[in-house]
C-alpha cells in the first residue's frame, strides 16, 4: 500500500514531518538494541559495561564460574560491609582458562571498558604491564607499609620475588599477589586401598607410581588421566624429571631436551600400556572417581568444590606428584593490579589492602575459593583445611619448589605450540623426539 | 532553468502535488527500511569497513594502532600456516556441498513420495531436529559418540572387529570427523531446502514425460533435476558460504589441530586476533576470507549458466 493522498490510511495522510519522526523512532530502535547489548555476558551485578573512568563505582573484572562468583559475590559483600562508602562493582567473567579470562579482558579495554582493578592470572601480568595499562603501586604501598609488610612477611618468599621478577617488565611493582596454584596429586584412597596398591606418599617416585598403576589396571581402573594441558598434565612431569618447557628468563625453549623427551615418553606409555585413558574423548573424571574405574586426578585446589559437590571429600588425600628426579609443581597466581586509566585509585587501593587482609584471606578460603591463600597463616589454618582432603596442605607446600607456569609476551601461543605437540606424540602420530624438536623450534621463534 | 532568471526554491510548497507525493512514498519507504538499514549498517557494513581500515594498521587491542600499509597482506603470502588453513578450509567446503546436496536430495525423494501422514511428518521432523540444537551440545554430544574408549562409535567397530581411531587426536580423522558430525547437524536445512524444491516439480511435466514413455530414472534425470536446478544452485550457494565459515565445533572439539589438521581460516583468523593478538593481520585475513567467497560465488553464478534451467 503506497502513502498517497490518493490512497490514505485510514484516512489520514501522513505528512513529510510525520515521516521523518517516524524514521527518526525506528533508527533509534536498533541502536537502542546495541547500546544494551553493551552490557557484559559475565556480569554478576546486572551493571553495565562499567568503564572505569567515570561513575562513583569501583569496577572489579574477575574470573569465575557460577560457583565462584557466588564466593567473590559473599567476599564482596564482606568488603561492604568494612567499607560502605565505596561502590563496589565486581564483574565475574566465566572464562574456561586464565588465556581466555586475559582476552576478554583486552577486548573489553579496546572497547572502552577499562575496570579499575583486574584480577591477572601469571599468564598475563607481565603483558599487561608492558603496555603501559597499569599504575605502578610503589607510591600507594609506601602509604601504607605497614600493611604491605605484614602481608609479604605472611607469603611464601618465592612469591614476592616472583610479583617482580615476572609480573613486570621494568622492575617496578604493578600487583599485589593474590593466591596460588600448585599441582598435586589427588587420589581417592578408597579405590587405591580396593586394588591393593601401596598408598603414595611425598617423595614417591615414578617407580612407585607403575607398580601402583599396575595394581589398579588389574583391578580394572585408571591411574590417572593423561592429556595435554600445560599446567596440569605437560609441566607436572617435566619438572618431576629435572625439566622445563621453557629456560628461567623466559628467553630460550628447552622443550627437546632429554629430560622433557623422558617425560613425554613416559606419559606416552601410560595411554599405550592402559594405565590412562586414550585422550581426545570425553573422559569425566569426576565421574570416574566417583564410580571407582579412576584412582587420581592432577590438580591444584580448584578440584576441592567437585570433590565438595560429589561427596568425595572424606575419600580423597593429597600428596605432591609423583617424582623422576626430584620434587617439581608449576605455580600459577593471581595478582590485583590498578589501571591507570581509574578515576578512583585510591577506591581502588583500599579495595586491595582488604583483599590483603588476614580476615578477607580466612574469610574467602573458608567460602570455598578455588586457589591457595598467598598467607601462610591462612594456608595452615582451618579455614582452608576444613572440609578439604586430607594432605591439602601439599598444596601451599608445593610453591617452595614450584616454578612459575611460562607467561611470555606471545604466552598463548607458546601453550598451544606445547600443546600440540604433546598430543601429537601422546596420540602415537609422532615420535615423542620429533615432535618436541619441531615444537621447541616454533618456540624459538614465538619467543 | 538559468540562474537569475528565477529566485532559488529554497522550499517545495511550489512543487507539484504528484513529485510531492512520490516524495512521501520515497520517505515511506525509507522510513520502513530503516531499521534494517541502521542493523545493517552497525552490524555489517559498519565493521566490514572498520576491518579494511584495520587491516592496514598493527594493532594488539591494548595499545594505540600503528599504520603499517600493506604489510598486514604481504604477510598473507608468507604465513606456512595460511595455505594449509585454506586448503582444510576448501576441503571441509567441497565435502559438506558435496554431501548435503547429494544427502538431503536423496533424503527428500525418499520422503516426498504418498506415505503414512505420521511417519512423513516423523521422518521429516527427525531429519531437522539437530538443526534446532546448538553446536556447543551437538559438540560435546559427539565429543561422547566418538569416544576412542567408550565411545558408541568404538563400542559398535569393536564389536565387528574394527579398532576405532582415536577420531579427534588422529590428525587423519579429525577432519573427516568434523564434516560428518557437520552432515549430521546441518542437513534438516539442506533437506527442507530440497524438500520444497521437489515439490515444485510441476506435476503435469511428469506425467506428461511418463505418458511419453520415460522411465523414472529419465524423469529424474531430465524432469526433475532440471526444474530443481534454482534450488540446487541456492543449496550449493548457501552450504558453500556456511561451510567456508566454520567455526563453532572446532573451537569447542579441536581447536584447529591436532597438528593443524581442523585448522579452517575463521578458525586461524581467531587464534590470529584473538589469541595473538594481532587484529590487523587478523583483519587482513577476514577480508581474503570475504574476496574468496565472493569471488567462489561469482565462478558458480558464473557457472550456474551452464546448467541452472530459469522458467
Amino acid at each position: 500500500m503506497r502513502f498517497t493522498p490518493d490512497h490514505p490510511t485510514s484516512g489520514t495522510s501522513l505528512s513529510r514531518r510525520r515521516l521523518l519522526q517516524l524514521m527518526g523512532a525506528a533508527a533509534t530502535v536498533p541502536v537502542l538494541g546495541a547500546a544494551a547489548g553493551c552490557e557484559s555476558p559475565g556480569s554478576t551485578t546486572g551493571g553495565g559495561g562499567g568503564g572505569g573512568g567515570g561513575g562513583d563505582t569501583l569496577t572489579f573484572v574477575y574470573r569465575g564460574d557460577a560457583n565462584q562468583q557466588e564466593a567473590f559475590n559473599k567476599l564482596f559483600a564482606e568488603f561492604n560491609k568494612v567499607e560502605p562508602d565505596i561502590k563496589l562493582k565486581a564483574q565475574g567473567i566465566a572464562a574456561d582458562t586464565w588465556g581466555d579470562f586475559s582476552n576478554t579482558v583486552a577486548t573489553r579495554i579496546a572497547g572502552g571498558q577499562v575496570p579499575d582493578i583486574i584480577q591477572i592470572a601469571t599468564e598475563g601480568q607481565r603483558i599487561f604491564a608492558s603496555k603501559d595499562l597499569l599504575e605502578p603501586l610503589e607510591p600507594y604501598m609506601e602509604r601504607d607499609q605497614d600493611v604491605v609488610d605484614d602481608y609479604f612477611a605472611d607469603i611464601d618468599p618465592n612469591l614476592v620475588e616472583w610479583n617482580t621478577k615476572y609480573a613486570s617488565h621494568d622492575g617496578q611493582t604493578y600487583y599485589i599477589p593474590g593466591g596460588y596454584n600448585t599441582v598435586c596429586f589427588w587420589y581417592n584412597t578408597e579405590t587405591w586401598a580396593a586394588a591393593g596398591a601401596t598408598p603414595p606418599a611425598p617423595g614417591w617416585t615414578w617407580d612407585d607410581f607403575l607398580t601402583a598403576a599396575d595394581k589398579l589396571k588389574a583391578a580394572g581402573v585408571y591411574i590417572l588421566p593423561i592429556g595435554s594441558d600445560p599446567f596440569t598434565a605437560i609441566m607436572p612431569w617435566m619438572l618431576t624429571n629435572g625439566g622445563s618447557p621453557l629456560d628461567e628468563d623466559w628467553a630460550t625453549p628447552t622443550f627437546d631436551t632429554a629430560q622433557s623427551i623422558e617425560s613425554l615418553q613416559f606419559c606416552r606409555d601410560l595411554i599405550a600400556n592402559g594405565y590412562a585413558p586414550e585422550p581426545g574423548g570425553a573422559f569425566d573424571a569426576g565421574e570416574a572417581l566417583t564410580k571407582g574405574t579412576l584412582a587420581a586426578i592432577a590438580g591444584g585446589r580448584w578440584p576441592v568444590i567437585d570433590m565438595r559437590r560429589l561427596e568425595l571429600v572424606d575419600k580423597m588425600a593429597i600428596v605432591p606428584m609423583p617424582q623422576k628426579t626430584g620434587p617439581g609443581s608449576p605455580v600459577g597466581w593471581d595478582a590485583w593490579p590498578i589501571t591507570k586509566a581509574s578515576e578512583k585509585k585510591d577506591a581502588a587501593w583500599t579495595f586491595i589492602k582488604f583483599m590483603m587482609s588476614k580476615e578477607a584471606s580466612e574469610f574467602y578460603a573458608s567460602i570455598g575459593g578455588t586457589i591457595v591463600p598467598a598467607r601462610l597463616s591462612v594456608a595452615n589454618s582451618p579455614a582452608f583445611t576444613d572440609d578439604a582432603p586430607e594432605g591439602t596442605t601439599a598444596l601451599s607446600e608445593a610453591i617452595s619448589y614450584a616454578t612459575p607456569v611460562p607467561s611470555p609476551d606471545r604466552g598463548a601461543e607458546v601453550q598451544t605450540a606445547m600443546i600440540n605437540a604433546w598430543d601429537k606424540a601422546l596420540s602415537g602420530n609422532e615420535s615423542p623426539e620429533t615432535a618436541l624438536a619441531q615444537a621447541n623450534e616454533e618456540l624459538a621463534g614465538l619467543l | 532553468m538559468t540562474a537569475g532568471l528565477a529566485p532559488p526554491v529554497l522550499v517545495d510548497a511550489g512543487a507539484p502535488p504528484r513529485r510531492r507525493a512520490r516524495r512521501r512514498q520515497t520517505l515511506a519507504g525509507l522510513a520502513f527500511l530503516s531499521p534494517a538499514l541502521v542493523l545493517f549498517l552497525v552490524f555489517i557494513a559498519g565493521p566490514f569497513a572498520f576491518a579494511i581500515f584495520l587491516s592496514v594498521h598493527s594493532w594488539d587491542l591494548l595499545t594505540p594502532r600503528e599504520y603499517v600499509g600493506l604489510e598486514n597482506f604481504r604477510r598473507l603470502f608468507s604465513d606456512p600456516l595460511l595455505p594449509k588453513a585454506m586448503l582444510n578450509t576448501f576441503l571441509f567446503a567441497l565435502a559438506s556441498v558435496v554431501t548435503h546436496v547429494f544427502g538431503a536430495l536423496l533424503l527428500a525423494l525418499a520422503v516426498n513420495r504418498p506415505m503414512n501422514r505420521f511417519v512423513s511428518y516423523f521422518t521429516r521432523s527427525a531429519v531437522f531436529f539437530p538443526y534446532l540444537l546448538s553446536w556447543a551440545a551437538v559438540a560435546l554430544l559427539w565429543k561422547y559418540v566418538l569416544d576412542p574408549t567408550f565411545g558408541l562409535v568404538a563400542y559398535y567397530l569393536d564389536k565387528i572387529g574394527i579398532d576405532a581411531p582415536n577420531w579427534f587426536v588422529d590428525p587423519s580423522w579429525s577432519l573427516p570427523a568434523i564434516i560428518g558430525i557437520d552432515f549430521w547437524y546441518t542437513i534438516g536445512f539442506t533437506f527442507v531446502i530440497m524438500l520444497a524444491g521437489l515439490q515444485t516439480v510441476p506435476s503435469e511435466l511428469v506425467e506428461a514425460a511418463r505418458t511419453d514413455g520415460a522411465n523414472r530414472r529419465q524423469v529424474f534425470f531430465h524432469v526433475t533435476i532440471p526444474m530443481m536446478s534454482p534450488v540446487l544452485f541456492f543449496a550449493v550457494i548457501i552450504t558453500f558460504i556456511g561451510a567456508f565459515q566454520i567455526f563453532d565445533p572446532i573451537q569447542i572439539i579441536t581447536k584447529g589441530g591436532p597438528d593443524d589438521a581442523t585448522m579452517t581460516i575463521v578458525m586461524y583468523l581467531y587464534q590470529t586476533g584473538f589469541q595473538a593478538f594481532q587484529i590487523g593481520y587478523a583483519s587482513a585475513i577476514a577480508i581474503l576470507v570475504f574476496i574468496v567467497i565472493m569471488a567462489v560465488t561469482g565462478l558458480q553464478f558464473l557457472l550456474a549458466r551452464k546448467w541452472v534451467y530459469e522458467r
